[in-house]
């Protein structure tokens, strides 16, 4: 599910970039947070941080005594993408393997659906193989998937989550692309 | 898998955090990046290389997935939905799921039924039938 959520953080500017000219400060402090927002990529809690919409406020400087540099509370707006356990969602498959095929969804790069979770379906070897089931229901590469969200991980190493999908539930499976 | 046990979208349980955040649905998250990479064009050269991989990826895909293009849909979308005292978590789902029937509504979103707000059958097939209608005149 994307998010509108609102996030308070402290920038930094380094001392040299500090000039007093207003203006160029005002935009020294939005680079810096644009570059930490995009570096910082996700959180546990709100999940993948797409993009800064409105920037609220920015509060008084504060110079930290060692450095120099001033540090900015600022509050402002974003977007994030955060995957539930039990919601149901669409991916398009990339990868398709014996034991279950990888989708994307969103920001997330890896939503497994587990061949143990189709049952119904049937893994079909070839050069282009797929998944597919006795009313020729077919699951490829580059196809579009409805499925439910079993279960999330979050890899603080890599700053990512995964997703364990299945299709075992009504309305769940290949979308047809033609009715979009 | 994840710490918290009690999570499940499908009853609504998904921290009380979230059921206030405001949820956007494809269509307008498609909405606001587009918006804000014709801004990069302006001013950039290369303005893929301007932003992040999950502002990339996400822009890839809510443009695959949204089923409104039209500003005035996606506002309308939303506006007919808020009729019928969802949570925005719902609303969003359905909103990007565009179900046909009433039994396929609640099973993408059975928690319109056993929340006690007495969604009768006729209210949600109302409201298919009122999104059903901005796509055909979109």
């Amino acid at each position: 599910m994307f998010l509108k959520v609102q996030l308070a953080w402290n920038v930094i500017i380094a001392a040299e970039n500090a000039q007093p000219e207003s203006l160029m400060l005002q935009r020294a402090i939005i680079i810096r947070l644009l570059s930490d927002f995009a570096a910082k990529k996700a959180s546990k809690d709100l999940g993948y941080f797409l993009a800064v919409t409105v920037l609220e406020r920015i509060g008084e400087g504060k110079v930290r005594q060692h450095t120099g540099d001033v540090l900015f509370p600022v509050v402002f707006n974003a977007l994030t993408f955060k995957i539930f356990k039990g919601e149901v969602l669409e991916g398009v498959v990339h990868k398709v393997l014996k034991h279950g095929v990888f989708m994307r969804c969103g920001p997330i790069e890896n939503a497994y659906l587990s061949n143990l979770k189709m049952p119904d379906y049937r893994y079909v070897p070839g050069e282009n193989p797929c998944f597919m089931n006795a009313k020729m229901s077919k699951i490829s590469k580059d196809d579009r998937v409805r499925f439910m969200v079993i279960g999330t991980k979050w890899l603080e190493a890599e700053r990512e989550f995964q997703a364990l999908v299945s299709l075992e539930g009504d309305y769940l499976g290949p979308v047809s692309t033609l009715d979009v | 898998m994840s710490g918290e046990e009690e999570e499940n979208a499908a009853e609504l349980k998904i921290g009380d955090d979230f059921l206030k955040a405001k949820c956007l649905m494809n269509c307008e998250v498609s909405l606001i990046l587009e918006h804000k990479y014709e801004q990069l064009q302006q001013t950039s050269d290369d303005p893929m290389n301007q932003v992040s991989q999950v502002f990339e990826k996400s822009l890839q895909y809510v443009k695959r997935f949204s089923r409104y293009k039209n500003p005035d849909a996606v506002r309308q979308v939303r506006e007919i939905l808020a009729r019928y005292q969802l949570a925005e978590f719902e609303l969003c789902v359905l909103g990007n799921l565009c179900p046909e029937t009433v039994e396929e509504a609640i099973a993408m979103v059975p928690s319109i039924k056993t929340r006690g707000r007495a969604q009768d059958d006729e209210a949600i097939e109302k409201m298919l039938n009122d999104l059903s209608l901005i796509k055909k005149f979109e």
